[in-house]
């Protein structure tokens, strides 16, 4: 059996420090997987790798049985991994629907030439696009701030936003990073629901996640990172559980 | 009446070439101060085909000169594209003092620095351009197209896409975007219009020289973006209108001849100064 | 014997560039500006210089003077017009354009005051000629590898071993840090770009002691200088220096084979090789 995401021997090195070290694991369908660990564990650094943005020194990733070595960014989102970022990275000066249309592949319209000789091809196509952008929208809340201009939403309507914009990718295994940090109780527990909701519909989530509460309620699997290497791999339950664990966490974290 | 002809004439041109510098330097974000010199190359290599000695006519000529500016634009911007924004600086001043270099001391190709008379007036397949009203509709009909296309570019996808680059191109190449391809269009699109406003500048003046697309030409044309504003159409067709307007304005100041290019270039300096520090958006534009 | 005299031509040029490269190197290595209007401040060194010879002022306060007064200019552009723009959090586009805008409004009053056409120093000894050998250099041009050799010496011993020159050296290699350690960032860039004003007011009145003074002269030796800041590694001082003397070498041979209006080819040429094979530089140092 092959798995749907599978990560073999991932290794690399910034300057000195040593971020990832014969780094593997599997990723299965349909389930949501937390990828956890202290700060510096190289959660992010896997994360760059998998979506083409780091080229590792070593290792491969390779997807629905395609390798996915030295493909750039752009064709990763197309072959079906999208991510979003910590930082959000949402184009602020654009509004919420503009945002998700980015994320919408295979527009007409998207060079010069199109745009300029097919202009009423171009409007009916951006008519249906919109559409599209407008039910992503819907799906994750969104609906009634489509056309604010980003820098005026929420944090949280922030974070809902960059989902929106990957599911907009079409793309099956989204990668998220820290959807759920720095969200109140209320916020917190609607990006939750989205993610359950999402994985009903058929989409692989690799999330990472800090917060044990988080990890426990939605996580199918648990991948604990240290020192760039995959320590423990399990059930939310005998991850979080393992006082071993608990203390590189904690301990590290400090 | 014929200072004013030449002044919507000139403007017209200007304005497609403020659509250039837009793009690239409104939209792409990138610094560039060589556009004067793809504007000339178009000048030149429309001159030089319409007075072969086999000679071609207009419209041939304007091609074959807006494709080698689209291709020529597009290897002018590809460092920007690869190196770090800085470096990208010296490339551009580079190109511009290069390009100069030729138009002045090759003289075979251009004239030199005494420059290229007796350019024949352009015809539009076989209608000949030759009165200051068949100039103004030529160059109007140009002008319009060429806003038509920017407007058109700006309300598609693609105008988003661009948007979307110059606030952050991690995120759109994260969104699925090849971020190197729209840029290389940006810029082929600059080189097109940059290349026909050369063409219009070349039949219309009759006579170019060196000094007309120097990095005067080019600080000029970055001086129209920035007073006009980045990245809208508005901002295209305002700032050429009024910096040409300028001279004019100092020949009613009791300026000497001797120091009036000296003074032009100082206000733009000072305009350039202060738009950054008090009105980054222009008059009629978006924050740089 | 003429490849000769061009090599040593090359060498004194190259020094004068040195410092040009230097100096920028300090502003662009710590405060992150293309500062381009440090042409401009190239210029008006050697037009204040000029002018004070031609009143007739004792020779070292005609150099002292330009050096002084360009400090000052600079100090002023750092703290009126590029802390102002920090301040309002502008792109780094912007503060390009308004640098070039700098640029231009220093050159044009130039121009305005001094007229366009070329100006020659009122002094009879610098053009006289010494003979070393087969070779022949006059007056000016030793003087201009003595004070650029100086110039270059003193600036490693400031940035080493003074006090300043540390914390100049701990804000370029990192603003934050500096900036939550106390060591004050927007102070210390004024007092980079006033040193780096004064330093690129030396080789401004040399250069044109040799060759006259024209308003516009200024960009060209600034985009050779910063081509070779960059080819010999942003940062490093021994590197814009050497780097400087090399491409000016180069394009001194290069007269051999092709006339002289296309050495700004060869310099521009030199820059995109590094930027082919190695975009770090010679003296990169290790980041």
């Amino acid at each position: 059996m092959t798995a749907f995401m599978q990560v073999a021997g991932l290794d690399h090195r910034f300057g000195g420090l040593h971020a990832l070290r014969d780094c593997s694991f599997t990723i299965e369908q349909g389930r949501i997987t937390c990828l956890v660990g202290p700060n510096g564990a190289g959660k992010t650094t896997i994360f760059n790798v998998i979506t083409g943005f780091l080229v590792p020194d070593e290792g491969s990733v390779a997807f629905r049985d395609r390798k996915l070595d030295g493909l750039r960014p752009q064709a990763i989102v197309r072959a079906g991994i999208a991510r979003t970022f910590q930082n959000l990275r949402l184009f602020a000066d654009l509004n919420a629907l503009d945002n998700v249309m980015i994320g919408i592949a295979g527009q007409f319209g998207e060079e010069p030439v199109g745009a300029i000789f097919r202009p009423l091809h171009t409007s009916r196509a951006q008519r249906r696009r919109r559409q599209e952008a407008l039910a992503t929208l819907d799906h994750v809340g969104l609906a009634d701030r489509a056309h604010d201009v980003v820098r005026n939403l929420s944090y949280g309507e922030q974070k809902l936003l960059t989902v929106a914009r990957v599911l907009a990718t079409g793309a099956e295994l989204l990668l998220l990073d820290e959807p759920a940090s720095g969200l109140s109780a209320g916020a917190l527990d609607a990006v939750m629901a989205l993610l359950r909701r999402l994985q009903s519909e058929g989409k692989t989530l690799l999330v990472v996640e800090h917060n044990t509460r988080v990890v426990q309620q939605i996580a199918d699997d648990v991948l604990f990172l240290h020192q760039g290497h995959l320590m423990a791999q399990g059930t939310p339950e005998r991850i979080i559980g393992d006082p071993a664990l608990a203390e590189i966490y904690f301990g590290g974290a400090l | 009446m014929d200072f004013l002809y030449t002044y919507i004439v000139l403007a017209e041109i200007y304005v497609l070439l403020g659509l250039s510098t837009n793009l690239l330097v409104g939209i792409v974000g990138i610094f560039s101060v060589s556009q004067a010199a793809v504007f000339g190359v178009g000048a030149y290599i429309v001159a030089h085909f319409m007075m072969a000695a086999d000679p071609l006519s207009f419209i041939p000529s304007l091609a074959i000169a807006a494709a080698c500016c689209i291709a020529l634009n597009i290897l002018v911007t590809l460092p920007s594209l690869r190196v770090s924004g800085d470096y990208f600086v010296v490339t551009s001043f580079g190109i511009q003092l290069l390009a100069t270099a030729v138009f002045i001391n090759w003289t075979v190709g251009t004239g030199g620095a005494n420059g290229l008379p007796g350019i024949p007036p352009p015809d539009i397949f076989g209608l000949p351009i030759e009165t200051n009203q068949q100039y103004v509709l030529l160059c109007t009909a140009a002008s319009v197209l060429g806003c038509l296309a920017f407007w058109l570019i700006m309300r598609a996808p693609f105008g988003r896409l661009l948007r979307a680059i110059r606030e952050d191109e991690t995120a759109v190449a994260a969104a699925g975007k090849n971020v190197l391809r729209a840029k290389v269009s940006a810029a082929a699109l600059a080189g097109a219009f940059a290349g026909t406003a050369g063409g219009l500048y070349a039949t219309f003046l009759s006579f170019i020289d060196p000094f007309s697309f120097d990095l005067d030409a080019s600080i000029l044309l970055l001086t129209m973006i920035v007073v006009g504003g980045a990245r809208t159409l508005a901002g295209s067709i305002v700032g050429p209108f009024l910096l040409l307007a300028l001279p004019q304005v100092l020949t009613l100041v009791d300026i000497p001849t001797t120091i009036a290019a000296a003074a032009r270039q100082l206000i733009y300096g000072l305009l350039l100064i202060a738009f950054m520090l008090f009105r980054p958006q222009g008059l009629a534009g978006e924050r740089l | 014997m003429l490849a000769l005299q061009l090599l040593v031509t090359g060498l004194v040029t190259g020094c004068a560039l040195g410092v040009v490269a230097i100096s920028f190197s300090l502003v662009y290595a710590t405060t992150k500006i293309f500062h381009v209007a440090h042409a401009g401040i190239y210029t008006l060194g050697g037009y204040l210089a000029w002018s004070l010879m031609t009143y007739r002022v004792p020779l070292a306060l005609a150099f002292l003077l330009p050096v002084a007064a360009c400090a000052v200019l600079g100090a002023l552009m750092q703290s009126q017009l590029y802390a102002r723009l920090e301040r309002r959090r502008a792109t780094h586009l912007v503060v390009l354009i308004a640098s070039l805008g700098t640029l231009a409004v220093i050159q044009n009053i130039i121009a305005a005051v001094y007229t366009p056409n070329i100006l020659q120093f009122p002094l009879n000894w610098s053009s006289r000629m010494v003979a070393f050998g087969p070779v022949r250099l006059n007056w000016t041009q030793l003087l201009t590898v003595a004070v650029s050799v100086a110039a270059y010496a003193g600036t490693m011993w400031f940035a080493h071993r003074t006090i300043l020159g540390k914390r100049i050296r701990a804000v370029a290699s990192n603003p934050m840090l500096a900036d939550i350690t106390r060591l004050q960032p927007q102070t210390v860039y004024v007092y980079v770009i006033a040193i780096a004003s004064a330093l690129v007011c030396l080789p401004g009145i040399l250069v044109p002691l040799d060759l006259g003074l024209q308003p516009y002269n200024g960009v060209t030796p600034l985009l050779t200088a910063t081509i070779a800041m960059i080819a010999g590694g942003v940062g490093s001082i021994t590197g814009a220096f050497v780097l400087s003397v090399a491409i000016a070498v180069l394009q001194n041979l290069s007269l051999l084979v092709m006339p002289g209006e296309w050495s700004i080819g060869v310099t521009f040429f030199i820059f995109v090789i590094f930027m082919l094979f190695r975009p770090t530089g010679l003296f990169a140092a290790a980041r």
